[in-house]
């Protein structure tokens, strides 16, 4: 009996001895609203605490004509792959700094993958249907969410430390660099990063133009 | 019976506005859009193709659906049509694009029951891009051939139209594109009772210019202004048969029996102007709804001398 009482007593303080700390962050917009698709970037002060981050594959797909997801973050370093699940064939672009790229006309998952191996923002498109368009967020940090349409993310299994966090979305009226806040991270408590940005209106190009027949591009 | 059944055609033809070419009336069957069907489905069949469908509708009134001159003439009426269209694309090469496809479509007029008319119309286009991406400029080649079959078969017409145009979307608000179309109608020559003037007055022959410019006020809602110059033949009927014009001026005549039992169609060598302002909201990423105003005016030989003003509703979903 004692015996047991023991192994239950030690493995719960071994677990929350090594339980990583987590941060839980929010996007509303300028009318409080949530914000979705919101990129969360936590930056560790100190980089060791980012030694072991790998960069694993990833996909943007092509589903009805559009990217899914429509935004994407990545680690620097990590493959993308662009499978076609359309039925038609698309012509993936960027023309973006951080990673310029074009994949000739294919279909299914005939595309190469590509490599993103510069921290920034990557605005993909097709040549084929002008109104996709689709975000791919490099990021310098291996801890990255992206919020749901509840505007939330949650990161978690993070080195207990100091942190520097920040978020970016496709239609943000401000630099990433104004959002970032510093964060002291334990394991004991969940820390909270909250951000109200203002979103710009966005205009894409139209998928329906008013054509009685398809009008391709 | 001119410009405004291009609403339909034009905006097959174009995203961005006016595209009137000419007679109005719809696009029809004939060998030469067989051809482009047979064309088609040996693409399909040869390569890997890109398939996209859609269809409109819309609901159109014109205050002078005869095109005649004399107010006594003038005769309003609406139309409701619909069109079902299928595209496909066939790349070939790294920005160079050939589009096959091809249109049935079918137009109602609520008094003017002779002018129910049918049509089925092929096309290929050669379409350039010149630079990758949503603001690249392009421009594009497009021949097409229909044929119309009217409720009054007189009226029958096989059209045959050639068109070159550009474009260039400037930012994600503005869009730009002007073109020069030519267009020919062939119709059976009718019976006629005026010595010495050709009775083949439905068939015509008219080069056009035009020109449109589209801007999105916001993610769904855009505006856009068109504008027509048109040269050739046009068809004025008239209600009753008379010496409206110098026979000097007169190209062809023939009864008109779809405007009434005395009525008579003449073609006329004039030039038409026109405009369009229009506006669409999309509902879904799919469909559209828009609202368009079209006018034109139209000088013609003999002093013959007329208007039209077209609102229109429409409709449209992509596949």
């Amino acid at each position: 009996m004692l015996k047991n009482f023991i192994a239950i007593v030690s493995s719960v303080f071994f677990c929350a001895a090594a339980q990583a700390a987590e941060i839980r962050a929010l996007v509303k917009d300028q009318k409080g609203k949530a914000v979705a698709d919101a990129v969360i970037l936590v930056v560790p002060v100190d980089p060791r605490n980012a030694l072991h981050a790998h960069a694993p594959a990833a996909a943007v797909d092509q589903v009805d004509k559009q990217f899914v997801p429509y935004v994407k973050p990545i680690f620097v370093g990590s493959t993308i792959r662009f499978p076609n699940s359309d039925n038609i064939r698309h012509q993936v672009y960027s023309f973006s700094p951080a990673k310029k790229f074009e994949l000739p006309l294919y279909s299914g998952t005939d595309a190469p993958p590509v490599m993103f191996d510069k921290p920034g923002v990557v605005v993909l498109g097709c040549n084929i249907h002008d109104w996709m368009i689709g975000y791919i967020y490099v990021s310098e940090t291996p801890f990255f969410a992206k919020t749901g349409p509840l505007g939330t993310a949650v990161i978690n299994d993070l080195p207990a430390g100091e942190y520097t966090v920040r978020t970016w979305h496709p239609n943000m009226d401000r630099t990433e660099e104004s959002t970032i806040q510093h964060i002291a991270l334990s394991a004991d408590t969940p820390s909270v990063a909250e951000w109200q940005i203002g979103l710009k209106p966005t205009i894409h190009v139209p998928r329906v133009s008013g054509a009685a027949s398809a009008d391709y591009p | 019976m001119r410009l405004r059944s291009c609403l339909a055609v034009g905006a097959a033809l174009h995203n961005v506005g006016m595209h009137c070419q000419g007679p109005r009336t719809f696009h029809k069957a004939t060998p030469a859009s067989a051809g482009a069907l047979l064309v088609l489905c040996v693409a399909c069949h040869t390569a890997r193709s890109d398939w996209v469908v859609a269809t409109a509708a819309s609901l159109s009134h014109d205050d002078n659906v005869g095109d005649a001159h004399n107010h006594s003439d003038m005769v309003p009426d609406s139309s409701t049509s619909a069109t079902l269209s299928a595209f496909d694309l066939l790349p070939v090469g790294r920005s160079l694009s050939l589009v096959a496809g091809s249109e049935l479509s079918g137009q109602v007029y609520d008094r003017l029951d002779g002018l129910r008319n049918a049509s089925i119309d092929g096309l290929l286009s050669l379409k350039k891009k010149w630079g990758i991406g949503a603001f690249a400029a392009w421009s594009r080649a497009q021949v097409s051939a229909a044929r119309s079959d009217y409720e009054d078969g007189y009226r029958n017409v096989t059209i045959y139209r050639a068109s070159l145009e550009m474009g260039k979307r400037l930012d994600e608000r503005w869009n730009l594109a002007a073109g020069y179309n030519f267009e020919r109608r062939a119709a059976a020559p009718g019976a006629s009772e005026i010595y010495g003037v050709s009775n083949d007055a439905f068939s015509q022959t008219g080069r056009s210019f035009t020109a449109n410019a589209q801007y999105a006020l916001s993610d769904r809602m855009s505006l856009s202004l068109g504008s027509l110059l048109r040269h050739g033949d046009v068809i004025s009927t008239a209600l009753t048969a008379g010496h409206y014009y110098p026979l000097t001026d007169l190209k062809a005549a023939a009864p008109d029996p779809a405007f009434g039992p005395t009525a008579y169609a003449y073609r006329l060598d004039g030039t038409t102007y026109g405009i369009k302002l229009g506006a669409n909201y999309s509902l879904t990423d799919h469909s559209l709804i828009g609202g368009a105003f079209q006018r034109f005016d139209t000088h013609a030989r003999g002093g013959n001398n007329y208007t039209n003003s077209v609102p229109q509703l429409t409709w449209n979903y992509q596949f």
